[in-house]
């Protein structure tokens, strides 16, 4: 009888966990369908209306794929399609690289020492990305920045160089700024993987002889690539995002016009034109799409590393 | 029980939700309004109920874009009338973001003080402002500035703005810059104004001097850009738009050999790295010699740093000047400035925004609320006090007062406005990093005029 009554017993506990458990979840699920799931939906819906701010109403007429056979030909989004991926081909690896060598350099230091290179590596992250970005402009500026001043004093250049105005530079400029910005989150995280490897597979190898590249490579490596696969989704996803920083910047001048920024410039900018919210929208359709094919390319390189 | 509790709770947070949810709904809309201007208004009296509230959003024109001055005088019309205003402070970088948000949104302000490029070619023409025209008499018809009045008119008939303010654009020079390079014997400072031929000339002259470009057609976005179209227009006699402000015709070639003109000059830098207010800080800052992006409010304060009138941070002298053009008859862009209403459906709001725009703008005030702006008034005359002579006492202003016989078309009424400035720097970008400039321009050109075909 009591083996049969322990079963029951358990099925009512487990769900009043559940139903405790769904509590708990439903605020955040809440804000998740309502600024989340809600907003991708009306998305994928006005990409195939001409909807825009001046006709009532949410959604305009249904057009069905015209916005996207119009992206295709548009030179200006085809650019900027162009621009983000340079942006992500550089930037992606580039900073998943730089730190896994820099948590490698540092993982084993003292604590002290350990926190103040990972202050310095996340401070760009903390600081808020205005004051960051301002501060590079100084840097940058074509009449009064440090860059140029430099250049100029150590004979390497005549005329100064107007970074983020010329169309050779600009895009660069930002990557760098992008690149330093991004760091800071993989290099704490490398370290903590790095961190928590298992020491006795380490040793059990250097028993073996294996060299320190080996060791690495054949250990270290494959321990770490659940965080490696984060690091690359969220840096190759916010790396197609790049918006403020071209807000702030260049406005999207000088070769350096970007998907999302485009997005918003057509969205809220060129309001007199027709359809401009469904345009909008079916540029972000597009890069979801890019975005949510690259990460699940990742996810499935991952898995059978 | 506890699953009953749980069921209560989780109905709890969700009709919680629902309802701060509605709260965003509680701003007036355009469905819910009618009923209340049925019950409350049948009919747009001109005397306000004495009393009520009124949301003036308003961009950095003058002064009126700063709150200690604009306090001032709204206080004065609030003691007047009663009726009290309450003031958000716009930036040209987000301003139309904001507007826009709150007209989708069914937010917008009760007034909005800005120009006829958005007032009537944008909102205007949209259906979101209320039509002006029975704030006119004819004796306003014939004391307010003509060009204004125009300007203010949307081709349907209706006014969309009611003008206070009007300026003239115009470039300025680093007069000590210009004299330390010998270019200054191509000044002409009684009329401000100077040939083609001698902007070269001076350009030449300082670049020789000062070994650096000294002038920057600055094309980093629209912002300023009144000075970049006002300089090649001028340089050659090119045109923007057509007279009837139907088509853009800046693909004109006299713009083209401007353009040919300006990039073959070692002197003059396309620069995309600035807009206009970062040109005026170059300048300010003894950098650059000349700037494009020019008035009245920047001669008096330049850099709005407050480090004395026409003057640069060195303490150089500024001088202004109309741009160059081969007869030396420039024909400058202008600036108009007043007053919409947004129609939110409260006839109460829209009478009593009238009410306002007829204190600030036709009343004895109106001397107050010009001189907020800092520019010229829009008619020579309000409600019989004389505005001719307001800036007798302001040695600055009355020089100024030159350069308003040069007064050109106001062509940002065409349509597709904002598009077509967004082609106009990006076709300048293009143009300073080499590529064709005929080519170029009739590409632009062509985009702009497709665009505001729809």
């Amino acid at each position: 009888m009591a083996k049969q009554s322990h079963p029951t017993m358990s099925r009512a506990l487990q769900r009043r966990e559940n139903i405790a458990g769904y509590l708990f979840l439903l605020p955040s699920l809440i804000f998740f369908v309502g600024f989340v799931v809600i907003p991708m939906l009306i998305c994928i819906i006005t990409s195939l209306t001409n909807a825009n701010m001046h006709d009532q109403g949410l959604f305009g007429s249904f057009i069905g794929l015209t916005n996207f056979i119009k992206l295709l030909s548009d030179e200006t989004f085809l650019e900027a399609l162009k621009n983000t991926f340079i942006i992500v081909i550089v930037s992606v690896p580039a900073v998943c690289a730089f730190s896994l060598w820099v948590s490698s350099a540092i993982y084993k230091l003292s604590g002290p020492v350990l926190s103040a290179f990972r202050c310095i590596f996340y401070l760009p992250v903390v600081t808020g990305s205005v004051a960051v970005t301002v501060v590079w402009k100084w840097m940058y500026d074509n009449y009064t920045g440090i860059f140029n001043h430099v250049l100029k004093g150590a004979g390497l250049i005549e005329q100064n160089i107007n970074w983020l105005g010329d169309s050779k530079y600009a895009l660069w400029c930002i990557i760098l700024i992008l690149f330093t910005t991004s760091v800071g989150q993989p290099i704490v995280l490398y370290v903590s993987a790095l961190g928590n490897v298992d020491q006795t597979l380490i040793e059990a190898a250097e028993v073996d002889g294996a060299s320190s590249f080996q060791v690495f490579w054949k250990v270290k490596w494959a321990q770490m690539m659940p965080t490696t696969l984060y690091i690359l989704v969220i840096t190759t996803i916010n790396s197609f995002q790049c918006f403020a920083l071209i807000q702030l910047l260049t406005k999207g001048g000088a070769g350096t016009n970007t998907v999302m920024y485009h997005i918003y410039w057509t969205a809220f900018k060129l309001t007199e034109q027709a359809g401009h919210f469904g345009y909008a929208n079916a540029m972000g359709m597009i890069l979801a799409i890019f975005i949510g094919l690259l990460s699940a390319l990742q996810f499935k390189l991952a898995k059978e590393k | 029980m506890k699953k009953l509790l749980a069921m209560v709770l989780a109905m709890t947070m969700v009709m919680a939700l629902a309802a701060c949810g509605g709260n965003n709904n509680s701003t007036p809309s355009t469905q819910d309004t009618p009923q209340q201007t049925e019950t409350q208004t049948p009919e747009a009296p001109s005397e306000p109920a004495g009393g009520g509230e009124l949301t003036l959003w308003t961009y950095p024109i003058g002064d009126w874009g700063k709150e200690e001055q604009v306090k001032a005088i709204t206080d004065a019309f609030t003691a007047d009338t009663g009726i009290s205003v309450k003031v958000e402070y716009l930036a040209y970088a987000d301003g139309d973001d904001k507007v826009n948000s709150a007209i989708t949104a069914n937010s917008a302000p009760d007034l909005i003080m800005e120009g006829p490029e958005r007032l009537v070619t944008n909102w205007g023409d949209k259906g979101y402002l209320v039509d002006l025209s029975d704030m006119f008499d004819e004796t306003d018809k014939t004391e307010i500035n003509a060009a204004a009045m125009t300007a203010c008119t949307h081709s349907n008939g209706e006014v969309y703005e009611y003008p206070l303010v009007v300026t003239a654009h115009c470039m300025a020079v680093n007069l000590d810059a210009f004299k330390e390079a010998g270019a200054d014997q191509y000044l002409d400072l009684a009329t401000r104004t100077w040939t083609t031929e001698d902007f070269i000339k001076a350009v030449d002259a300082l670049y020789a001097h000062f070994n650096a470009p000294v002038g920057a057609v600055f094309c980093k976005g629209q912002g300023g850009d009144q000075g970049t179209r006002a300089l090649v227009n001028n340089m050659y006699g090119g045109t923007f738009t057509t007279a009837a402000h139907d088509q853009y015709t800046w693909d004109d070639p006299l713009n083209v050999k401007a353009l040919e003109q300006l990039k073959g000059m070692p002197g003059i830098a396309f620069d995309a790295s600035l807009e206009g207010g970062d040109e005026i800080k170059v300048f300010y800052q003894g950098i650059l010699k000349m700037a494009f992006c020019w008035n009245i409010a920047q001669q008096l304060n330049p850099n709005q740093a407050d480090t004395g009138a026409g003057l640069t941070a060195s303490g150089e002298e500024i001088a202004f000047m109309a741009f160059p053009s081969e007869s030396g008859a420039p024909q400058l862009c202008g600036g108009i400035w007043g007053f919409g209403i947004f129609d939110n459906g409260d006839q109460t709001k829209i009478d009593n925004a009238k009410t306002f725009i007829k204190w600030m703008c036709d009343s004895e005030h109106t001397v107050d609320a010009v001189k907020t702006a800092n520019y010229f008034a829009a008619r020579s005359a309000a409600e019989g006090t004389d505005l001719s002579a307001i800036w007798a006492d302001n040695d600055i202003m009355n020089d100024y007062q030159v350069l308003m016989p040069y007064l050109g078309d106001y062509y940002q009424v065409t349509k597709g406005w904002a598009g077509a400035r967004t082609e106009w720097w990006t076709m300048l970008q293009k143009v300073g990093e080499g590529a064709d400039i005929a080519e170029t321009v009739a590409t632009y050109a062509a985009n702009a005029n497709a665009a505001a075909a729809g």
